[in-house]
């Protein structure tokens, strides 16, 4: 399987997409496009397999947001930049469970990443957070996502994962020619 | 540079615009511009190399080229150099990084607990936690 991941598409082919949540199928199905072209409330990005590139294997989809400084609690700010604070949301991320195991998942997750560090090297951003089901969190983790506390019980695990610790890791795998 | 236009015959244009559909431009548009010298002789060495004679010519490689690469980037894809021996150098040019998808991410509002707040000042104001082998093989990718 070669697999490319690109920005979604207008008539990529999405109906057959099944993930095994229905939220998140109904997501890739119904509002990814409207949401990434006509309201701009998140881009996705799709991974395709060269031999049918337009037919979707797995997505995740990303926007920015930003907490207000004020909206800290007053004994944490002192620590804190003086600006609000920019970040990236992993707001989605689903494999087809037909192709599950095949490192579809790896791959979504490590052009997020990637993403990431190219908008904190042009606009700047210093975190990615996600909400992870309770059960993928130590998915996540592996990748260096850390719980951020105070999640309800039922709801999802808000996961963050510093812009640096990310740079780090690049550093480490690439010579600086190749950023340049 | 572009023609001067004058501001009222501007308005009276767009005035005009509301009830009439303005006739296509056929003239061509003059275009002038003011090189430094180092400029200059690029440009004279390029035509030189790219066996051009024209002013017209190489603007017009020039502008189809910058198109594609600007259509190029708006999609999300780099542009990449490749060598023979297969060594890549990523081409970052900070005009081209304004049209980028990832300049253009939607902002939007998430909610957080009072709890979650400060956990996440925690976080955020503590030292960034070593990469995880995961975290590496991804970058690696």
């Amino acid at each position: 399987m070669a697999v490319t991941i690109r920005r979604l598409e207008e008539f990529d082919e999405v109906a057959g997409f099944d993930c095994g949540d229905e939220p998140l199928n109904n997501y890739l199905k119904r509002h990814a496009w409207t949401n990434q072209e006509k309201v701009s409330i998140g881009v996705t990005y799709v991974a395709v397999d060269k031999s049918a590139p337009s037919a979707v294997l797995g997505y995740f989809t990303l926007a920015t947001s930003s907490v207000p400084r004020e909206r800290f609690p007053k004994k944490f700010v002192r620590g804190l930049p003086p600006y609000d604070l920019p970040l990236i949301l992993l707001a989605r991320l689903a494999v087809d469970s037909r192709f599950s195991g095949r490192g579809l998942g790896h791959a979504l997750i490590a052009e997020a990443l990637k993403i990431t560090l190219r908008v904190a090297d042009e606009v700047g951003c210093r975190c990615i957070v996600t909400d992870a089901y309770p059960d993928r969190a130590g998915w996540y983790a592996r990748y260096g996502f850390v719980p951020i506390e105070g999640a309800t019980a039922s709801g999802p695990q808000k996961m963050f994962l510093d812009v640096r610790t990310i740079r780090s890791a690049w550093s480490l795998e690439s010579s600086p020619a190749e950023r340049e | 540079m572009p023609p001067v236009v004058k501001e009222n015959s501007k308005r009276a244009a767009q005035a005009q615009s509301k009830t009439v559909a303005l006739p296509k431009r056929t003239h061509k548009t003059k275009f002038q511009a003011d090189l430094a010298p180092a400029e200059d002789h690029m440009v004279r060495a390029l035509k030189a190399e790219l066996q051009m004679s024209s002013n017209s010519d190489f603007l017009s490689d020039a502008l189809t080229l910058f198109r594609w690469a600007v259509s190029e980037r708006k999609r999300g894809h780099r542009i990449v150099s490749e060598s023979a021996a297969g060594e890549r150098k990523v081409l970052l040019f900070p005009r081209l990084e304004r049209v980028a998808p990832e300049l253009t991410l939607p902002q939007v509002d998430i909610r957080w607990t009072e709890r979650e707040l400060g956990s996440l000042a925690e976080l955020v104001s503590g030292q960034p936690a070593e990469p995880t082998e995961a975290l590496i093989r991804a970058m690696r990718r």
